[in-house]
């Protein structure tokens, strides 16, 4: 089935997005109505997850390389080092939870400064769960202060409803694809390294050591 | 005229005005045969279908070996171990029979002494006490094995045991709290015995009754999860060496695959026949059996792993065929891999080279990690005594 001999390339770039955010915000949902497009009742994310989702946008065909991560404060030393080389990450909030909004200025946006290698990478801000609309309390404005006060793009999503899903992956993308740095990186001639979890000094050091 | 959101499984999904009322018990829907709900409707399973006369007699005369061995209500069981440990290790292996599990899990983990000794305990805990985790342990409950009849209805019994085990645990031991990952230990528990043999049999686990306490596997920077972690890995190394080569020529760290292996003692996302088995073995031999077991699903899939790229290996190492799964096939593979010695080797090394990576890979953040909580240090109780000698390995 996949003949990996075959000379056209099954890509154009290669891009690795990251979720984090509070536990039961629903970053998992998100990926599952992106990847798959289905709702279901699932289980805290323990440790890590990973999918992989190819797309065409802005022309491009494009494979998305998504880890998910879990969100319970204890994990944070396994999920830490899966910043590494993102070019794109997805700060995730339930706008029926006020905490899941105020700890992403006093956790998440730390947690990228601490461990994200990367310095152009794109952030995108999305407040899950608006089909509850009546148990709302982060308002749309709250939301976009934060994106701009972060630099962030922002949008309000439902992973149940399936509104605006596609649209948080697009945007980001498409502002990756703006963004030469990162689309260096990402380009399939670059080899499919980008993936792994190289320590940034490494690189360096290749050429020395034979 | 806007009908509410239908769920993935056809039921409306009403919102209850009072958040702690019980929510509709779910309709009946065809279950195997420890209670889960059938993905499919007309799955081939031949076990429950059309099951061989000779084999229940089997089951029946096992079950009656076990019943003598146990004595009423567990009374011959500790001078039987004694007398016959091998027997009894034998026939662990062989899977406890189903009706005798609950109690049989209690013999040989220790919760029955600690339950003996702590009358009023657990009680106090679940009715008196507050507990800072009550927040995210009602979070999960919902979704610790939703498809599950027991867990299914919305403050049912099954919901509520699970949540009084898991806030129990949180006060009893408020180092640890709650973690996600102990719902699966306790979910799977509380389906073979009641809410407070349960919650003494987490605590035998954590607190390490009859082997060495589990508790660092949910700890702040969960240490425990990273040295086993790391043996895993050089376990890897040694037994399958092509394919450690390869995982490392792909960049897979066991964190990617095997984290949950260990904190939940794959009761999280393996099929729950297996789960029961492991668990068998796992109370009564220890943590090895989850390394073996470990092992045994990789060199059971070599062949083909050894072929994966990067993404599709991660596939494959979250999605294990399900001929990879029987437990009458993993198992005996899995129980002929040694591990103890290196086991015990490998956990010295991993001290030594922990005071020692302290130093190298904290240099960049090792002042930002200062500054914040002891939640973010990997090793806190080592990161004092930091040789500044490179020489030492």
């Amino acid at each position: 089935m996949d003949s990996s001999s075959s000379s056209q390339p099954e890509f154009d770039y290669l891009f690795k997005l990251l979720l984090i955010g509070d536990s039961g915000v629903g970053k998992s949902s998100l990926l599952l109505r992106f990847t798959s497009d289905s709702f279901d009742d699932l289980s805290p994310t323990i440790g890590v997850d990973f999918k992989v989702k190819m797309v065409t946008i802005g022309g491009k065909k494009l494979k998305l390389a998504i880890w998910d991560t879990a969100g319970q404060e204890r994990f944070r030393t396994l999920t830490s080092s899966y910043y590494r080389g993102a070019q794109g990450i997805i700060m995730v909030y339930d706008v029926t939870r006020r905490e899941t909004f105020s700890n992403l200025a006093d956790v998440w946006a730390k947690e990228i400064d601490l461990y994200s290698t990367n310095q152009d990478c794109i952030k995108m801000l999305v407040g899950n769960k608006v089909d509850k609309e009546s148990e709302r309390v982060v308002t749309k404005k709250e939301g976009i202060d934060f994106a701009r006060e972060y630099g962030c793009l922002f949008l309000e999503c439902s992973a149940k409803t399936r509104v605006n899903v596609e649209q948080c992956f697009e945007e980001l993308v498409l502002k990756i694809l703006d963004t030469p740095s990162l689309l260096a990186e990402g380009s399939a001639g670059v080899e499919r390294n980008i993936f792994k979890q190289k320590p940034p000094q490494a690189d360096a050091s290749t050429s020395s050591c034979c | 005229m806007v009908r509410g959101f239908v769920t993935a499984n056809g039921m409306e999904k009403k919102r209850t005005s009072d958040e702690f009322e019980p929510g509709p018990i779910p309709p009946s829907q065809p279950v195997d045969r420890f209670g889960f709900i059938k993905q499919e409707q007309n799955s081939p399973d031949g076990i429950t279908k059309s099951r061989p006369a000779n084999e229940h007699e089997r089951e029946e005369r096992r079950i009656r070996k076990w019943r003598k061995m146990i004595g009423v209500g567990g009374s011959d069981w500790k001078h039987y171990v004694r007398r016959k440990p091998h027997v009894v290790k034998r026939r662990i292996r062989k899977g406890i029979p189903d009706c005798l599990r609950g109690l049989v899990w209690q013999l040989i983990s220790g919760s029955r002494d600690l339950l003996l000794m702590n009358p009023g305990v657990y009680e106090q805990l679940v009715i008196y006490e507050t507990s800072a985790s009550e927040l995210d342990i009602i979070r999960d409950i919902s979704r610790t094995f939703p498809s599950h009849v027991f867990f299914q209805q919305r403050h049912g019994p099954g919901q509520r045991s699970l949540y009084n085990v898991l806030k129990a645990y949180s006060v009893y031991d408020r180092d640890v709290g709650y973690v996600q990952g102990m719902g699966f230990l306790a979910g799977l528990l509380l389906l073979y015995m009641s809410e407070e043999d349960a919650f003494w049999l987490l605590v035998a686990l954590l607190k390490g009754a009859v082997h060495a306490p589990m508790e660092g596997l949910y700890l702040a920077g969960l240490p425990l999860v990273q040295q086993y972690l790391f043996q895993f890995e050089q376990l890897v190394k040694e037994h399958l060496p092509k394919l450690g080569q390869h995982f490392s020529e792909e960049m897979i760290s066991p964190s990617m695959y095997a984290s949950q292996w260990f904190i939940t003692v794959f009761s999280y996302s393996f099929p729950f026949s297996l789960a029961l088995r492991i668990w068998d073995v796992f109370l009564y031999e220890g943590v090895k059996v989850v390394f073996k077991v470990g092992l045994a699903l990789l060199r059971f899939c070599h062949d083909g792993l050894i072929k994966l790229p990067f993404e599709k290996l991660i596939h494959a190492l979250r999605n294990f065929p399900e001929d990879a799964m029987n437990p009458d096939t993993l198992l005996p593979l899995a129980f002929s891999i040694k591990v103890s010695k290196r086991l015990e080797e490998l956990k010295q090394e991993y001290e030594k080279r922990n005071v020692a990576s302290l130093q190298q890979t904290g240099s960049a953040n090792r002042q930002q990690l200062a500054i914040k909580d002891k939640e973010f240090s990997i090793r806190p109780e080592t990161s004092n005594c930091v040789p500044k000698d490179d020489s030492s390995r």
